[in-house]
């Protein structure tokens, strides 16, 4: 199994290679580092672009190399420069070239956040300015669970077991002060939360019930809500440590295999302080499949 | 320190280009991969439409009818240059523009004064070409709305108006989405092309419902001089055959290949020009070509009567102009690029943006300069700098060749001209004729540019170029 990176020929975003060799220790999988430039353009044979063209491929090469020198050595890793229109397009042809089961990228941006609105694969996103160890793995993998996605829970306690890692999961109640000129009190909704949390409380414990059933089961389950007026707090509200992934399930439902992420999850991601794995609805229901049947 | 004369004539080694572009020179060639046929249509595409949308408004009235005749001998003459050109290319062994061969063969003075023709080349013509695009967009607004932008702010001050808005704004979008980094696929281009040959194509059916012979009575009004003067903004149409020439690396056999791609494509494209010429100067008599705008849409309109076929052509004239826009501009800054990190010009012109990886600051100046062009000077003025830009460049590239066969016989060419010396003296015999006929005030102009170049040269170019640093 391969786990494509994405670097920019700019050379920034360390962070992206610190989570790549995190995931690649924890999983085994071995990566594919990949600068995308622009594909030559436009479709002539002449080439008054040539010198601006072998600077670029320059640049990226030497991204590249800073990429080699940074990557633990004990990592087995490809290093590769890809043409094509555009960054999250050019990694997406890697990614199905290389028969990719995750995606790695930087912090939410423009190519971050094209791609998980169009790859089919589990997108994994480093937060701004991460580090971790050079021999970091994955020991706690956090579903993000809103009631209803169990799927998404299985899958990711299927992972959690296989890395050996722990399965934790994790809701969040985002409650905004209703404006005082609302007249009904600044707690009007108190109580309505308070619902909502029960519930989710109770729908969590049968999720983890059924996980605890797995034929493969994670090194230790639990659940947590955060609560916060803001995703931000929200997501502040429970205790992260290092080694900690957030996975988040897209939200489509429709028939296209494609992460497709809602505005909550996409404010998830955004304020995740841990790094945070966008997995398609589609895959989620694969390995939560292949997880439930008897190995 | 070297003398002027050294410094002028210093030639950048092959070796350094092939180092800087990563060609690899080792392997010996790229791969022959290009059939003839997929050469010529690279060659109708690059060089087909825009011109041909333009240049009717300006060269009917100086030759009459007999306009169809300096449509072929501007062609004949971009066909002849498109060929000395590939020999000269063929003798550098990496890619680039005429300014990076001019710059391997013919030393570092020369390579300043083709760029100062390629600035002329890519960048007027932008201009020219938005100026075009902002008349039929008009047009198009017109038929569509019955809404026109007012004439002070869509013409130049000497068409009567203050500024050409519209023309600004496409230049601003172009270089704005450049900047982002946006390019267009090979389907989108081929679609370009395709839009670009069906509206015309549109335009010589529907037309030739309007034929009229009595338009056709006085056939050369003018004469001689006025089919050659014509064919000097004409010329502007065949801009782009030289995409064709650079390919002598690629294409099978380019020995037979090379011409006969040239002249294929050279054929397809004047039959097509001279079919909408000759359908344009038989519908209308010949006073009313004068300061028509946005003319083939014009023509289609008064032949027909009614709206729908005007629209389409100005639709498609629209689009594609858009597409050639996006891509002159690009070509610009990135020769623009080239001259920068050879030192010609400041550094500044070789900067990237580190996300992006465009240029982002030679891309703003060159917008910002364009835009005035083409907001404040009038079509005919742009299309003859363009031209005569285009001219000089392949006359020098043709004097070159002959030069080169003597200096350096020995130089390795991929592709030899066939027929010398006649081609490349044709050549050179055919860009002076029409240099030298076209207006007083755009020789005058190229003249002064040419001089600001040198002196640009002489103050700047020869003490920073990287070539005269690194060697002493």
């Amino acid at each position: 199994m391969t786990l494509v990176v994405g670097f920019a020929p700019d050379g920034r975003g360390r962070g992206v290679l610190h989570l790549s060799a995190m995931l690649a220790r924890s999983t085994g999988d071995d990566l594919v580092v990949c600068a995308v430039i622009p594909a030559p353009w436009p479709p002539s044979p002449a080439r008054v672009d040539a010198e601006w063209r072998a600077e670029v491929e320059h640049l990226a090469n030497d991204a590249l190399d800073r990429a080699r020198e940074r990557l633990p050595e004990d990592i087995p890793a490809r290093y590769l420069i890809h043409h094509a229109r555009s960054t999250p397009a050019g990694l997406l042809e890697v990614a199905e070239e290389h028969e990719a089961n995750v995606l790695v990228t930087g912090p939410m941006g423009s190519t971050t956040g094209r791609l998980l609105h169009t790859s089919p694969v589990p997108v994994a996103i480093s937060p701004r300015g991460f580090r971790c160890p050079p021999d970091a793995r994955v020991t706690r993998v956090t579903a993000a669970y809103a009631g209803a996605d169990d799927d998404l829970v299985v899958a990711a306690a299927a992972v959690a077991a296989r890395v050996g890692a722990s399965l934790r999961i994790g809701s969040f109640a985002v409650r905004a002060r209703p404006p005082y000129t609302s007249g009904v009190g600044r707690t009007a909704d108190d109580a309505m939360l308070a619902d909502w949390v029960r519930e989710i409380e109770s729908a969590a414990r049968s999720t983890l019930d059924t996980v605890g059933h797995l034929p493969d089961v994670p090194r230790a389950l639990e659940a947590v809500v955060g609560h916060g007026e803001s995703w931000e707090e929200a997501l502040e509200d429970v205790e992260w440590h290092d080694g900690d992934v957030l996975v988040v399930g897209s939200s489509s439902a429709g028939p296209v295999a494609r992460v497709f992420l809602g505005s909550r999850a996409s404010k998830i991601v955004r304020h995740s302080p841990v790094p945070a794995v966008v997995v398609p609805r589609g895959v989620a229901v694969e390995l939560a499949e292949e997880a439930a049947a008897p190995a | 320190m070297a003398s002027l004369g050294e410094q002028f004539l210093r030639r950048k080694p092959v070796g350094v280009m092939a180092e800087e572009t990563g060609a690899d020179t080792e392997g010996g060639e790229l791969k022959r991969t290009i059939t003839l046929f997929q050469l010529s249509l690279f060659g109708i595409g690059a060089t087909i439409g825009t011109g041909i949308f333009i240049v009717l408004t300006e060269a009917v009235p100086i030759a009459g009818p007999a306009v169809v005749f300096s449509f072929v001998f501007a062609g004949a003459v971009a066909g002849l240059t498109a060929i000395c050109y590939a020999e000269l290319a063929s003798a550098v062994p990496v890619s680039g523009s005429s300014y990076s061969y001019a710059y391997a063969t013919m030393g570092e003075g020369i390579a300043m004064i083709v760029a100062a023709c390629l600035l002329l080349e890519y960048g007027v013509s932008a201009a020219a070409v938005a100026v075009g695009w902002s008349q039929y967009l008009n047009e198009l607004l017109d038929n569509l709305f019955g809404f026109t932008i007012p004439e002070s702010i869509s013409n130049a001050p000497e068409a009567d108006g203050v500024i050409n808005l519209p023309a600004i704004v496409l230049i601003v979008l172009c270089a704005t989405l450049l900047m982002r980094g946006a390019s267009e696929s090979a389907k989108v281009n081929a679609v370009m092309v395709l839009i670009k040959i069906g509206v015309l194509v549109l335009f010589i059916a529907v037309g030739l419902t309007g034929w009229s012979s009595d338009n056709l009575s006085d056939f050369t009004p003018f004469g001689v001089n006025g089919i050659t003067s014509a064919a000097g903004i004409i010329f502007f149409s065949y801009i782009g055959l030289d995409a064709v020439s650079t390919a002598g690396e690629e294409v099978h056999n380019p020995r037979r290949n090379l011409p006969l791609a040239i002249i294929t494509a050279l054929v397809v494209v004047t039959s097509i020009y001279l079919l909408v010429a000759l359908v344009a100067v038989a519908a209308q008599p010949l006073a009313d070509f004068e300061g028509q705008e946005a003319g083939l849409s014009a023509i289609l309109e008064s032949v027909t009567g009614s709206s729908w076929p005007a629209s389409v052509l100005a639709a498609g004239a629209v689009i594609s102009i858009f597409s050639v826009t996006l891509v002159v501009i690009y070509g610009q800054t990135r020769i623009l690029f080239a001259m920068a990190r050879d030192g010609m010009i400041p550094p500044f012109f070789h900067r990237l943006n580190p996300r992006t990886l465009t240029p982002v600051p030679a891309t703003i100046v060159v917008a910002i300069l364009i835009s005035l062009l083409a907001g404040l000077l009038p079509i005919n003025f742009l299309a003859e700098m363009t031209s005569i830009g285009t001219l000089v460049a392949f006359l020098i590239v043709s004097i070159g060749v002959m030069v080169l066969r003597r200096t350096a016989p020995d130089l390795p060419r991929g592709f030899r001209v066939p027929l010398y010396p006649i081609v490349p003296l044709a050549s050179i015999a055919g860009c002076i004729w029409i240099i030298q006929d076209l207006r007083a005030v755009t020789i005058y102009v190229f003249f002064g540019w040419s001089a600001v170049a040198l002196v640009w040269y002489f103050f700047y170019g020869r003490h920073h170029s990287l070539l005269g640093r690194s060697s002493s």
